[in-house]
């Protein structure tokens, strides 16, 4: 994303950017900044019905710039593609103020936002970061085992689960060949799903993940299929390929293949291989009972209160996609926490909630702090009668087993974490 | 061939003529037997022959024997009748046609002679319309062979009809120089085309399909000699009208067999009869079937009518009742009450018993199992001795034994077991079926599957590696077995006879024995339930027969029994017989094709009820109904199955993509729920968050959360602490979880729950919920 202009006063956050997204990610970066009640400003095409004098009608449609005042976000990851809804804000000859519409953003095409309420630290520090432009660090992964492969897109955002391949494979049996037959049935289907997938004319690192030899064995396959087939685009991605373990072959082991020295040693070091590697501590410390780890709204909020989240060592992760509340009271509340801790001198960091390492927070509530000085019985102190907290886990849960996190859909109107 | 007939007919010794062309194609089809039965028989035929007064050629005598498949009498009767009405017909033909016949009998002599030479100045391709002669094959124009066995009394019908025909070629003058002309425009462009404009033809049409109707009067089955026909062509051919104008008169039956016919027919030596004529072997084996159907129809009633005798048991009901049975005229059901028959015979069959081999990997427990299989009889040496063969080939030749479990081209080239193997054998009083876990951490979702599938466990310890055995699988597949409720366990401490420093030591033994038993102890197995056994699995020491009493392992026979021995005094009761009435319940293990009589069966093992033939199931989560084709047990055709037992369905009515393994197969009446999430009462064994987890249901894998640390809860189930920040390694909790895709399952079914290479609960299900 580019920032083409921007007049934003720094004490009060008011004024407007202007941005130009440039590939799909960016739209995702457009999704957690522009929230309810913003003003965004971008070009629209509009039907436009005329009434003539004698009452004929005709329709037009009408190529215009539009402002409204946004009311609904949806988000489209496999696609890429935002919608934003809202009541046009500022009248123009074709529409009438307050008429509803639904902009399309796309890339190349540039939108003003101006916040509602002004930019706030987070929502500068996501603009920081969305058009920061060195940081594009992008990977494919197959997380496989047999008869199951999930092909995703990783980039320093989101994990994009582009398709997931599943076929029965017959089990060994004396004197049949079914199961080897399959399994390369199987390893054929994969690698077509893969080559439709990624550009092999600009070849960007492959990684295969599974438990034991699967994974070994598809890349034998493709290997194989190089030498036989169409080998010279193939071996530019064979060169970038890494095979690595998995525990099993489902989606949520991706967090802990990427966090394995095997890994990182190969790849860049990552934005999502440092999260992972933040959720992994914080993990540890909570198995190991350590009183420093603590996770959930309340406990954080308390902790934060308490200052033990400060210097040296105090880290305070958080989910984006509690920013994206729908009410701006709750966005308050996590900015506020947010701008405590940097106040403290404690780390911050926003999680996308589109990564597994977000998603393993998110299953915390969303929320967590690796403190700097033990508190015990925390949760003792916040008090036993939170019981509105389930129902707001509950919540947060139901979006995650969704195995696609269509992240458009996830709606948290109805959280409440007061 | 068919047009040199239609010239021909008019000779005055037509057969020599078409014999001639005949014998010349037919010739090369004789063999050296047949031309010696020739030579054998001719002279006995003409022999006959002579004493009835008939001349006939050697040809004759051969074409009819040959016909008659070497029957010197008929082919000798045959030749008598034919040969003496001849002689009058031709005379009467010969009176009829005075003229037109020496021109059109130099051609067809001619053509006769060599068939390609009337193609002489044809094209090969783009053959002008007016040039294209299209022939049509006259139903009775050549009957099959299968005819044969004519009867002095066919005779006399042939003669009959000849003589009629004669009668009809009187009467149709006209038509005759027509069919002359006819054929003959078929030579020459020119008259093609006036023969074409003239009128005649369209009169023709009206008069064939009477003679049509008349020819076919002898019933088509009846036996016929095939060489008359060419006498009974005659009226046909002389009235054989245009291509078109045939194809405008032939009623709908002849029709559709008018396929015009390619030059290279004509010029080729096929013989023109018309091999579809009679029922095709299909056509007479669906005749038959439709014959039996009635019957299995009849008897189907019937069997219905006994079924409403034997409804009293609830599995029956769900067979029969419910609608979706659409396996019904296919499978017939054979109503049987299974549990009574259960009951009735258990005193007639031998106990059985499934256990599963677990232990860490590399210790033994494919090789053990071989050897087991091996001196039980379950093997044959031959079959070893080739793996050894094989397996030494690959430089690994201690893996021979594995091999017999190992089948996978995977596992033999990597030397490890990857995925269940499963194997039955019998000893006198127990029929076992092996269930090979793979001891590799990667595999233990196999494990977890082939346990589920089990009655009891074996641990097999490597009495020199028990210390990375109790770190790594040996412990975690102890507590899975545990997991999902086994109760008895049989340990076997392997590779006894590479102890060091001295074989079969007694003390070392009796030290792994001490360990494994404390720890099974603490893992929560009953001190009556575990057996220990020294044994060897690459020697074959104690496996099924006691060691030597000279050797080092002579302390063996005194103090321990075999593995076999142990397994059998190891196997549990029978299954009850209420659970053969409860629903159905059989999680699917494996998903293969059985054959081509059976494309699609499952296996795994029946946890409720009973299923036989033609019983109507539900496949979950997909919620497809599909229909029992057969029942296999122990890789044998068997009339039902029961729970307790691990069989093979075959199903039909239900498409492969709606099964996976892991699915479970139930009653369709009553199916198991699918959920999204559940309550599960789990036994944490490292500490659990909200997290994501791998959820194993038996055979089923899948992602899922632990949405919720509900409470935990101490053994006797009462609350300690709502909502726990963790639950800590040793407790026991009320989950929630959730998994990514439905899952079918049922209150009570044992759950493991694994993350990040390592299982960290295991429990039941409390509550499944939506």
């Amino acid at each position: 994303m580019r920032l083409l202009k921007q007049n934003i006063e720094k004490k009060t956050g008011a004024g407007t950017a202007t941005l130009l997204p440039e590939e799909p990610e960016d739209m995702w970066h457009a999704y957690n900044l522009i929230r309810p009640n913003d003003l965004l400003r971008a070009s629209a095409v509009r039907k436009v019905v005329t009434e003539s004098g004698s009452g004929s009608r005709s329709n037009e449609r009408v190529h215009t710039m539009l402002t409204i005042r946004v009311t609904k976000l949806d988000f489209d990851p496999q696609a890429a593609q935002l919608h934003v809804s809202g009541r046009v804000a500022e009248e123009n000859k074709v529409v009438k103020l307050g008429a509803f519409h639904t902009l399309d953003l796309e890339l190349q095409r540039n939108f003003v936002l101006e916040k509602s309420e002004g930019w706030d630290s987070v929502a500068l520090d996501m603009l920081k970061e969305a058009i920061n432009q060195d940081a594009k660090a992008q990977l494919w992964a197959v997380i496989m085992k047999e008869g199951l492969a999930n092909i995703c897109l990783v980039t320093d955002h989101q994990t994009i689960l582009r398709q997931r391949i599943e076929t029965t494979l017959p089990r060994k049996r004396a004197g049949s060949t079914d199961h080897d037959k399959q399994l390369q049935k199987f390893f054929q289907i994969t690698f077509d799903s893969l080559l439709r997938q990624i550009d092999l004319a600009n070849p960007i690192p492959l990684l295969l993940a599974s438990p034991a030899f699967t994974a070994t064995q598809f890349q034998q396959f493709m290997k194989n299929q190089a030498a036989s087939g169409n080998a010279k685009q193939l071996n530019g991605i064979l060169a970038k390929t890494t095979v690595a373990q998995a525990a099993s072959g489902h989606l949520h082991s991706l967090s802990e293949v990427l966090a394995s020295p095997a890994v990182t040693s190969k790849l860049s070091d990552t934005k999502f291989a440092r999260e992972t590697q933040l959720v992994d501590r914080f993990f540890e410390l909570m198995r190991k009972e350590d009183a420093r780890a603590w996770y959930g709204p309340r406990e954080c909020e308390h902790a934060v209160a308490q200052g033990a989240v400060g210097k040296g060592g105090g880290v305070l992760l958080i989910s984006n996609g509690l920013f994206r509340s729908q009410e701006m009271e709750v966005r308050k509340r996590w900015v506020l926490l947010v701008d405590d801790v940097k106040g403290q001198g404690g780390e911050v960091r926003v999680l996308s909630s589109m990564h597994e390492s977000g998603r393993r927070l998110e299953s915390l509530g969303g929320i967590a702090v690796i403190l700097t000085y033990p508190i015990e019985d925390l949760d003792e102190l916040v008090g036993d009668g939170d019981e509105e907290d389930a129902p707001e886990m509950d919540q947060m849960n139901g979006d995650i087993a969704r195995p696609n996190g269509v992240e458009g859909c996830v709606e948290h109107e109805d959280i409440d974490f007061l | 061939m068919q047009r040199v007939k239609n010239l021909g007919y008019d000779e005055d010794e037509p057969y020599d003529d078409e014999d001639d062309v005949y014998e010349e194609e037919a010739d090369p089809g004789y063999t050296a037997e047949d031309k010696d039965n020739f030579a054998a028989l001719t002279p006995v035929v003409r022999a006959e022959l002579e004493e009835a007064g008939v001349q006939a050629s050697d040809k004759d005598i051969g074409d009819s024997l040959w016909h008659y498949y070497w029957d010197v009498d008929k082919s000798a009767s045959y030749l008598k009748n034919s040969r003496t009405p001849r002689t009058q017909q031709q005379g009467a033909k010969k009176e009829d046609k005075p003229k037109a016949k020496s021109k059109f009998d130099e051609a067809a002599q001619k053509s006769a002679e060599k068939a390609a030479d009337w193609f002489r100045d044809v094209p090969w391709t783009h053959i002008p319309p007016e040039m294209e002669g299209r022939i049509v094959p006259e139903e009775p124009a050549m009957p099959m062979p299968k005819l044969l066995g004519g009867s002095s009394k066919l005779a006399k019908l042939a003669e009959e009809r000849r003589e009629k025909a004669a009668a009809a070629a009187n009467v149709a003058q006209i038509p005759a120089p027509n069919g002359v002309l006819s054929s003959l425009d078929r030579l020459s462009k020119p008259q093609d085309t006036k023969e074409n404009d003239t009128p005649q033809p369209k009169a023709e049409p009206k008069k064939y399909p009477i003679r049509k109707k008349r020819e076919p009067t002898p019933p088509p089955k009846e036996p016929t000699p095939p060489p008359p026909e060419p006498e009974e062509e005659k009226p046909d051919l002389r009235a054989s009208p245009t291509g078109f104008g045939r194809t405008l008169a032939s009623s709908q039956l002849s029709g559709h067999r008018a396929a015009s016919m390619t030059l290279k027919d004509m010029l080729g030596s096929e013989i023109t009869e018309d091999p579809f004529k009679g029922p095709s072997p299909d056509d007479t084996v669906l005749r038959a079937q439709q014959h039996s159907k009635g019957l299995t129809n009849t008897s189907k009633t019937k069997q219905s009518s006994t079924n409403g005798l034997a409804k009293k048991t609830e599995a029956l009901k769900l067979g029969e009742n419910t609608p979706s049975a659409p396996a019904q005229p296919k499978v017939r059901s054979r109503g049987l009450d299974v549990p009574k028959l259960w009951a009735e015979e258990k005193s007639k069959r031998k106990a059985s018993a499934a256990f599963v081999v677990i232990g860490h990997v590399d210790h033994g427990k494919s090789t053990l199992m071989g050897r087991l299989l091996l001196d039980a009889g379950a093997v044959s040496q031959r079959d070893v001795d080739r793996y050894q063969k094989q397996a030494t080939e690959l430089g690994k030749s201690s893996f021979a034994l594995a091999w017999v479990m190992d089948t996978g081209t995977e596992e033999r080239e990597r030397g490890v077991t990857v995925d269940i193997a499963q194997h039955h054998f019998s000893t006198d009083s127990v029929a076992f079926t092996i269930l090979d876990a793979p001891g590799h951490r990667d595999f233990v979702p196999n494990m977890i599957g082939g346990a589920s599938m089990a009655d009891l466990a074996v641990l097999v310890v490597d009495a020199n590696q028990l210390e990375s055995g109790m770190k790594g699988q040996t412990r975690e597949h102890v507590l899975l077995a545990k997991a999902v409720g086994l109760k008895r366990i049989v340990v076997a401490v392997n590779k006894l006879d590479s102890t060091a420093p001295n074989a079969w030591s007694q003390d070392m033994f009796q030290e792994v024995k001490g360990n494994v038993v404390k720890f099974l102890g603490e893992s929560g197995f009953a001190k009556e339930d575990v057996m220990v056994v020294p044994c060897s699995g690459l020697s074959g020491e104690n496996v099924a027969k006691a060691p030597e009493a000279s050797g080092p392992a002579a302390w063996v026979a005194e103090t321990d029994l075999t593995l076999l021995k142990a397994l059998e005094q190891s196997v549990p009761s029978e299954v009850s017989g209420d659970a053969l009435k409860r629903p159905l319940r059989m999680q699917v293990a494996d998903v293969f094709r059985g054959g081509i009589t059976n494309p699609l069966s499952v296996s795994g093992r029946m946890t409720a009820g009973n299923a036989q033939a033609a019983d109507a199931v539900l496949v979950q989560p997909s919620g497809e109904t599909a229909a029992v084709r057969g029942v296999e047990v122990n890789g044998e055709p068997r009339d039902y199955a029961v729970a307790g037992q691990i069989c093979t369905l075959h199903l039909t009515d239900i498409d492969p993509i709606h099964i996976r393994s892991g699915d479970v197969v139930c009653s369709a009446a009553q199916p198991v729920s699918v959920v999204t999430s559940f309550l599960a009462k789990i036994e944490a064994l490292d500490s659990l968050l909200p997290q994501s987890v791998d959820v194993h249901l038996g055979r089923l894998h899948v992602a899922g959360n632990i949405s919720q640390l509900v409470a935990t809860v101490d053994t006797k189930g009462e609350t300690l602490k709502k909502k726990p920040r963790m639950v800590k390694a040793g407790q026991t909790a009320l989950l929630k979880v959730t998994v990514e895709d439905d899952v079918p399952v049922e209150d009570g079914e044992t759950v493991v729950l694994r993350a990040q290479g390592g299982t960290v609960g295991f429990g039941t299900i409390e509550r499944t919920s939506a």
